[in-house]
């Protein structure tokens, strides 16, 4: 049984398109199975058309989710992600 | 992750099409995959070129393949038509997908170090993704 992680961030800009690419880039890199939560949607967060359709803007909650190998080093990585690329806007 | 990554071919009956949906696709993806705008005739008319095509895919290819997305049919034909004097035609794949959304989704695949199955595969999902 491979272990799942989950973790929340209040976004600090909207996930527009590079963040959301930078995003579905460092997902893609894992082999945990990732997805992203926000406004009551989820998105796969390996595909950057997905996590851009969640339209996710500043101040709200976004989760991410996480189950495989890699689990815990992906929500992680993606977490700092959001954090730093959403800071600066898209 | 392989040191190279497939390389992204955007063949477009418009040049600016063709270079903007590549800028798009680079920046989106931070910039670290090879894609190559092979738009309009080589009189720079509405159009496509094969010599654009050919030259595209030479350029594009870093050692781990090419994936090709063509913005309508009739830019099938000319892709086609390239391809079969190509080389090594089992290293470069051909994507039924929307061009821009396909763009971004393929450059961002293989910038996450995808083969070309995963880059044209990411591609050609781009076809279900809603936007609203």
């Amino acid at each position: 049984m491979s272990a799942s992680y989950e973790q929340e961030i209040t976004l600090e800009g909207d996930l527009h398109a590079r963040p959301a690419g930078a995003l579905a880039v460092a997902a893609g890199r894992f082999t945990a199975v990732i997805r992203v939560t926000a406004g009551g949607h989820t998105a796969d967060a390996k595909s950057v058309l997905g996590v851009m359709g969640l339209g996710a803007t500043s101040g709200q909650h976004l989760t991410v989710k996480a189950s495989g190998p890699d689990a815990r080093e992906a929500v992680a990585a993606l977490i700092a992600i959001l954090g730093e690329a959403t800071k600066v806007g898209g | 992750m392989s040191p190279a990554t497939v390389g992204i071919v955007l063949v477009s009956h418009s040049a600016e099409l063709a270079r903007g949906a590549a800028q798009l696709a680079e920046q989106v993806s931070g910039g670290t995959v090879t894609v190559i705008a092979a738009g309009g005739t080589d009189d720079g008319d509405l159009g496509t070129s094969a010599a654009k095509v050919s030259h595209g895919l030479s350029r594009a290819d870093q050692g781990a393949g090419v994936v090709v997305l063509p913005d309508l049919g009739s830019a099938v034909l000319v892709v086609k038509a390239v391809l079969e004097d190509h080389g090594d035609a089992s290293s470069v794949v051909l994507a039924d997908a929307p061009f821009v959304e396909g763009a971004v989704a393929a450059t961002v695949t293989a910038a996450a170090g995808g083969d070309v199955k995963a880059v044209a595969a990411a591609a050609e999902e781009a076809r279900h993704v809603r936007k609203l």
